[in-house]
Parts: structure tokens; sequence; C-alpha cells
């Protein structure tokens, strides 16, 4: 749900969401090497996949975003893989839109540059529990889903007055996706730490 | 389960024999220029021309609503909620403690109207653009088109890849109701469901990365290779000219209905 449609956002916003994603792109894609293709697939795939999974949250039904996980496990390089996931679900099976492609990676890739700092920032921090990955990953999952919201609410409301209910309306039904989306981050972090921490960004210092 | 788009590939259209390099650029200037426009009589007619290349397309309408019926539920709440407000001007409608409800009038009705017209048409143009060609000679056009080259081989892997995921995502969760998992709202399904996500990525992991080294083994340096050479004829440049004169059209239309108006 966070990625918009076509149509509806100012087309001074979704070109300037094509600028951005485009600079951003260009920076990460030279930070990255040819033998991150398949590490970042999976994930982008995975990340795609998860979307089509839904969890029943109080009254409504919610799916996963999982920006906040593509940051912790990809740090930068969660740009492309956004980039590629809301290519992908726009051209194949038309979620999103064609021409909010770039507002959309800005939405959810900006959010999951953030939380991959957050988890960055949480790791090298001594809290005193034995898992900090869950804890920071946790945080990071959370952050992300809600600063995309909060991006796409103010998009909609800086294009006109009459979308304030609209945005209401999308905001809180993110409120449960916030939640489940934290723990689910968090859990999976702790898990990749024990059994695969190379598919974490960050590892921790022993 | 998700489908692929290009199941109609196979078909024999104008379009499917169209070149998919001009193919992929005139379709994405019409929907670019499409998305421009604010005037309802213009977007309708912008309808009408993408059904008529879906027709021409020979994809089965049945397809295209299909896929068109989910972007309408995620539309629904613009046509519902758009045309009233709680806090703007309007007509009072109904009033429940100290909320007013206001209809905002029948220009709110439209704008919301064109908003969803619009979204769909540019769905609809997804079919002719993608549908009409395989996958792999899709991304071999983007190659073509100069796209960076890192992002024409994650494209091919992760749209491979999204459906061997989907499909052991499904056994997945297969084995976990038969042992007697069942989807609730708790943290208990959360946890759960988390755990075989991420054993499913792992296990992705490893199997991605042993195919990427054969693949490289076997002497893959990223390029995209297929048995299909691309060549242009006239009859793709026609096609080109009608799309894009089309979509220059419209702009057209606007700037004269401007100047009109001034």
């Amino acid at each position: 749900m966070v990625h918009i449609s076509d149509g509806i956002l100012a087309p001074w916003i979704w070109g300037s969401g094509w600028v951005i994603t485009a600079a951003i792109l260009a920076y990460t894609l030279s930070k990255m090497k040819i033998d991150d293709v398949p590490k970042i697939s999976v994930i982008t795939a995975a990340v795609f996949v998860a979307s089509l999974i839904h969890f029943q949250a109080g009254p409504t039904s919610v799916h996963l975003i999982l920006s906040g996980f593509a940051g912790v496990t990809l740090g930068i390089l969660a740009y492309p893989c956004i980039f590629i996931a809301v290519v992908m679900q726009a051209f194949l099976f038309q979620h999103g839109g064609v021409t909010t492609i770039g507002i959309n990676t800005v939405n959810m890739g900006v959010p999951a540059l953030i939380s991959f700092l957050i988890f960055k920032a949480g790791m090298k921090l001594n809290v005193g529990i034995s898992k900090n990955e869950i804890l920071f990953g946790a945080i990071a999952g959370g952050t992300a889903v809600a600063l995309a919201v909060l991006l796409l609410a103010v998009e909609l409301l800086v294009t006109g007055e009459e979308f304030t209910e609209v945005t209401t309306f999308v905001v809180a039904a993110h409120i449960p996706v916030i939640l489940v989306e934290a723990i689910f981050t968090g859990v999976i972090a702790g898990f990749f730490a024990i059994v695969k921490p190379e598919m974490l960004s960050i590892k921790k210092r022993l | 389960m998700i489908s692929e788009i290009d199941i109609y590939a196979g078909l024999s259209s104008p379009i499917h024999r169209w070149d998919p390099r001009l193919k992929v650029i005139s379709i994405l200037a019409l929907i670019f220029s499409i998305m421009l426009l604010y005037d309802l009589k213009l977007v309708i007619i912008s309808m009408l021309f993408a059904i008529i290349l879906v027709y021409i397309s020979r994809i089965p309408f049945s397809f295209v609503v299909g896929r068109l019926k989910w972007v309408f539920l995620f539309l629904m709440p613009f046509l519902i909620i758009l045309p009233f407000t709680i806090i703007g001007e309007g007509v009072e409608i109904a009033r429940i403690g100290s909320i007013t409800l206001n209809f905002r009038g029948i220009e709110s009705v439209e704008f919301a109207v064109m908003i969803v017209i619009k979204a769909l048409t540019a769905v609809m143009l997804i079919f002719p653009m993608i549908g009409t060609s395989r996958m792999d000679i899709t991304i071999k056009a983007l190659e073509d088109l100069h796209l960076p080259n890192k992002l024409v081989q994650m494209l091919a892997f992760t749209y491979r890849y999204i459906f061997v995921l989907s499909n052991e995502f499904m056994l997945m969760e297969r084995s976990l109701t038969s042992r007697g998992f069942k989807r609730g709202s708790n943290l208990y399904t959360i946890t759960t469901l988390s755990k075989a996500i991420a054993t499913l990525f792992v296990m992705s992991y490893e199997q991605a990365e042993r195919v990427f080294y054969a693949m490289r083994s076997k002497g893959y340096a990223g390029k995209v290779t297929t048995m299909h050479e691309f060549s242009l004829r006239p009859q793709d440049w026609l096609n080109a000219v009608v799309v894009c004169g089309f979509a220059i059209f419209v702009q057209v239309a606007v700037w004269y209905g401007t100047l009109e108006g001034a």
C-alpha cells in the first residue's frame, strides 16, 4: 500500500522522485560488485514474495514491506534492491505505478538506507544484552515503515488539500504494519546472526 | 499463486511482431504523456486508445481485467473518500457529533474518476508493452537500450527467483499447516512465519550463489545472450510513430486547450 499508483501525485513530485532515485542509484551501483548480484537478487525476490504474504492485524489484513529488512541485510545496496522490486511490482504485477517508480523507490529506499544506519549504529553500541541484532533489527524495521508512510503522507498533502482524508486513512492502515514489520525484522536479524551472519550488512564485533 | 506476465507472448499480432526496443520506449512515452494529463475528456480518449492497443495485441481481456481488479481495489479509497471532506468547504450532508461530513461537489467526483481512469489506463498499457514478448527478450531489449548492466542482471535474476521463492514458500507453508500451524493475530504467528521466511532466505541465498558461480564458470560475463536477434523494419518505425504520435497529440490538445481558455 505504500506504493502509490499512477496519476495521483502532482507531476513535479513524481518527477523529482525520478531525479533523486537516479542520483542515489548511480552512486550505489558504482559501489556494487558484480559478485553481489546473486545476493541482491535473492533478497529482492524475497522482498517481493514476502509482500504477497498477508498477516491478520485486527480488523484489516496487511502485508509486509520489508524495506527495513533490505537495509539490514544489504546496507546501501538496499536502494537498487528496492528499485528493482518496485519496477517488478509495477510492470509484472501491476502494483503501484510506472511514472511513480522513482518516487516509490524514494519512499521505501531512503527509509531503508536510514534503517541501515540505525542498525549499523546499534551494532556498535553495547547495550548489555546478548543479542542486539534483535533489538536494533526491530527498531530499524519499524522505523523504515514509519518513515515510508510519513514520506507518502507528506507527498499526498503537498499534492492537494483534498487528499487529507485519504492520507489519514493510509496512515491509520499502516500502524499495524509498523508493529509487525518491527517484530519480523528483529526476529530475522537475530536468526541470521546465529545461522548465517554473512547475510547481515554489519557483523557484530566480538 | 502469481502468474507470469508473458504467458501470452506466444500469440501473433502486430504488437507481438513489433521490435521490443521500440515497443518499450514508445509505450513508456505514452504512459508518461497520459500521466501529465489533467483533463477528463482527454483521459477517457487515452483509455480508449489503450483498449484498442490491448485489442490489437490479442491478449485476452479476461486476463487484463483480472489484473485490473486488484489495481481498482487499491484505488477504491480514493474514489470513495476524495469527494467528501470533514475539514474543507462543501455542502453539508451529515453531522455526527462535532464532525460534519461535507460533499465537495461534482468537480471532485470528476477529479476522483479521472485519477482512477488514469491509473487503470497506465496498467492496461503494460500488457501490450511487456505481455507481448518473452521476458528474456524484453530484458535483452532493455540491455540494448543501454540500461546499466547491473540493473539488467538484477532484473533477470530477480524475475527468475520470484517464481522459485514463491514455490518454495508454498511448500513451506504446507509443511507448517501439516504440523498444525494456524495463522492468527498473535505474536506466535508473526515469529513463526518470520523464522520460516528466514530459513527460506538462507536456503535461497545459498542456492543463488551456487547457480551464479556455476554460470560464471561456464563463461557468463553479465551479457544477455539469446537466439533472438533484433532488426528494425519500416513497420516497427510506423508503429512507433502511431503510438508516440498519440502521446504528442494529447499534449498538443492540452496546449491548444489552454490557449483557447486564455
